[in-house]
């Protein structure tokens, strides 16, 4: 019998896509070899369309049901239990530590589902000013945030570089190199999860070739690095990211209360008091 | 018609002593700059040149960097509890020197010395209160496993409210462990350079605070200087894209308070009279100087023309003149550079079609003065409803629904504060929630305070200053 042979694909908008450049690039898995979509700029600027829609439905979506949507993507991934630790172990990792892997996805993801509907509470707080003033702080998500994962076979670090900014309700563009393949499984639990079209967008490829349509895309409000990127590399991010006051992070906390504050905007807002 | 004469009472200017030149304060040492260069500062009400000031370059700069890190050992070796004591006690002196504080910042700056006296300097005192308290608290200010200060933090502030930018950045960098080199700007330094003394008076060890003055060029220096550990900055947007273009690539942190065009939406459910005190107050506060100003006045179609009559007839009553006289509302625009922009963008918004009103009055003969000006008829694309005019002119637009005023709202690059008017509290908090802004100030505009956090969404910055928030903004923090 001839083993089938899964051709992966981008996810964009809630759909599973080519690259429009035709382009694509070989990862090892086992004793195959798998053609991974080599992301253009076109696609970039095509997922930031939908992100922009995306982190529209997600931010009107209500903090309980945030909660529960990120909750059942534990679900969908537990279903899928086995076909992760294939790949885990077919990219040269022990069972061990595969085993390892997927149950920290399990309970980061169940973290964050759990803090979706708290967080305002523990970084807002009303403000004790000198006057007749209602003053409170609370925040917003920051907006479409593009997200590089590690360039490491890790479900739990590319689930890490992806929930916090989701969690306060940013909607996310998720690229990875070597990792793609496992990144592209993932959208499949991601498509089966009620996550709405847009709120999280995966893609893979060549991060370097694409430097300059990320961090000069006025659309992207921030941009998270999870990998060890050349310093060169760094300044040409942080240089297209001064043209419009864009927000950079560099190895952002992927723990604690840490790990959301970058993704949030904080707005104070006053009201007199009176008769 | 009852005629009412008009009498001045003039503040004296006799509590302050300008000096003929003044000296940086380095090290908690007043040096002469090693440029052996100086700036004349002048008054912006008189054109008068009040005193010479250092014009720092690269060597001053070096020795001020220098001093902040062996600043930094000796502030870090002492106790939370003994920096809380110094902050009290520098908050303390400010409200005992306020007077003469005020009086310069207006001979100074231009502003008037209602606002001086009744704003600026209070606030100043009250940061340095509210901060004080936060420097031995910090362990239970967030949960966090660790919270580091930075080090020597590079401050660079704007001229429009001189001393108060320099307690924004200077009451927290100190509350938080961090040593400082602040640049007051250019043409309003004299405030800074006498706080100096006062530091000297408190006993604040050698190198904790130090300042310096200059130009640019100063500045540029310090935020390219290898061992700076943070900037922060407020000023303009187009030079803070600068300041992060060039700490590219550097371990370097950065805080931002940039530029704004703030809607002030005004709905056709407001109260009227007090809506347009708020406006009134939203841009014509400090000459329009305000990064917050609430230069855009958002109308709901329904009320325009009632609007703008009631606002003209009280625009007609704001006082321009000696920042000095007590019945001042309007003192001196800050610059003849200043003067110069706001001129050409006001000529800009004429010959694009925008109707133009100015209050009738006499301007004085000298300084550098700008009538309050309001904008009617104006088109979203004209450059006077989407550049930041950073002076005592308002541009009008209309809206027909909520969901249209939130979009010209937010149609803009900055996104620092916004106002809204409305009897209804439903709409208040919806509007409030839709608003691309750090600060929204709802019935009510211009309003600070130290506990509360003021920054920028998008192109007008980020971090935040004032508040539990503001603390963030000195500390690596993990949480």
């Amino acid at each position: 019998m001839i083993e089938i042979k899964k051709t992966y694909k981008n996810y964009v908008d809630g759909k599973y896509v080519r690259s429009e450049s035709g382009k694509t690039y070989s990862v090892k898995l086992g004793n195959e070899h798998f053609e991974l979509p080599l992301t253009s700029r076109k696609d970039i600027r095509d997922a930031v369309v939908s992100s922009k829609s995306g982190f529209k439905k997600w931010n009107s979506t209500s903090p309980y049901t945030r909660t529960q949507i990120l909750y059942r993507l534990s679900e969908m991934l537990e279903g899928n239990r086995k076909s992760y630790l294939s790949i885990l172990q077919n990219s040269s990792f022990t069972k061990k530590y595969a085993e390892k892997d997927f149950e920290n996805s399990i309970q980061k993801i169940i973290w964050f589902a759990g803090l979706a509907d708290k967080w305002e509470q523990l970084v807002g707080n009303l403000n004790p000013v000198s006057g007749e003033y209602f003053n409170i702080s609370h925040q917003n998500p920051i907006g479409v945030v593009f997200s590089l994962n590690k360039n490491t076979i890790s479900l739990s670090q590319l689930i890490l570089s992806i929930l916090p900014p989701l969690t306060v309700g940013c909607s996310v563009i998720s690229l990875s190199n070597d990792s793609g393949l496992l990144a592209l499984k993932f959208a499949e639990d991601i498509n089966n999860s009620d996550l709405p079209p847009g709120v999280l967008n995966i893609l893979s490829g060549d991060f370097t070739k694409l430097i300059d349509d990320v961090s000069k895309h006025v659309e992207i409000s921030l941009v998270s690095i999870h990998d060890n990127l050349s310093q060169e590399a760094i300044k040409k991010i942080e240089v297209n990211a001064s043209e419009s006051v864009k927000r950079v992070k560099i190895n952002p906390s992927t723990e604690g209360i840490s790990s959301i504050l970058p993704y949030l905007e904080t707005k104070t807002v006053w009201h007199p008091k009176g008769t | 018609m009852v005629n009412w004469k008009y009498s001045e009472s003039i503040e004296s200017s006799e509590i302050v002593n300008i000096k003929k030149k003044y000296q940086n304060y380095i090290g908690g040492k007043f040096v002469d700059p090693s440029s052996k260069k100086y700036l004349n500062t002048v008054s912006p009400s008189t054109e008068e040149i009040l005193s010479k000031i250092p014009l720092s370059n690269q060597k001053d700069i070096d020795s001020a960097v220098k001093a902040a890190k062996t600043g930094f050992e000796k502030w870090s070796s002492i106790t939370p509890q003994e920096r809380s004591q110094y902050l009290f006690k520098i908050a303390r002196l400010i409200q005992e020197r306020s007077r003469e504080f005020a009086v310069l910042e207006s001979i100074d700056g231009g502003k008037p010395i209602k606002e001086s006296r009744d704003f600026d300097l209070p606030q100043v005192a009250a940061n340095f209160f509210y901060f004080a308290g936060w420097a031995d608290k910090l362990d239970i200010s967030w949960s966090a496993k660790e919270l580091k200060p930075y080090g020597v933090v590079g401050q660079i502030i704007p001229w429009n409210f001189p001393l108060l930018m320099l307690a924004w950045k200077i009451a927290p960098a100190l509350a938080t462990g961090n040593t400082v080199v602040l640049k007051p700007a250019e043409t309003t330094s004299l405030t800074a350079l006498h706080f100096a003394e006062l530091c000297h008076d408190a006993g604040l060890p050698a190198g904790v605070v130090n300042i310096v003055s200059g130009d640019g060029s100063t500045g540029a220096n310090i935020v390219n200087h290898k061992d700076i550990n943070k900037i922060a900055f407020t000023g303009s947007t187009h030079v803070g894209k600068l300041i992060q273009k060039s700490l590219a690539g550097r371990d370097v942190g950065l805080t931002l308070e940039l530029g704004g065009k703030a809607a002030n939406i005004v709905y056709e459910d407001a109260a009227i009279d007090q809506a347009v005190e708020g406006v009134v107050n939203g841009i014509f506060f400090n000459q329009g100087h305000v990064c917050c100003a609430g230069s855009r006045l958002l109308l709901q179609e329904s009320i325009h023309d009632q609007f703008i009559k009631k606002l003209e007839k009280r625009m007609q009553t704001l006082r321009v003149g000696n920042p000095l006289d007590k019945n001042t509302d309007i003192g001196a625009i800050n610059s003849k550079e200043q003067l110069d922009k706001i001129t050409s963008l006001v000529n800009e918004g004429v010959s694009d079609g925008g109707d133009l009103f100015q209050i009738e009055c006499e301007l004085p003969g000298n300084g550098f003065w700008f009538r309050p000006s309001l904008f009617t008829n104006v088109q979203p694309s004209y450059s006077i409803a989407r550049e930041e005019i950073f002076g005592p002119v308002l541009t009008t637009l209309t809206f027909r629904t909520p969901e249209e005023a939130i979009e010209i709202a937010n149609n803009t690059e900055y996104g620092l504060s916004a106002g809204v008017w409305t009897e209804k509290g439903s709409k208040i908090l919806w509007t409030a929630d839709r608003l691309e802004a750090g600060v929204v100030w709802a019935n009510t505009f211009n309003k600070f305070d130290p506990s509360s956090p003021f920054g920028g969404y998008k192109e007008s910055g980020f971090g935040r200053e004032g508040g539990r928030h503001g603390l963030l903004s000195y500390l690596k923090a993990s949480l």
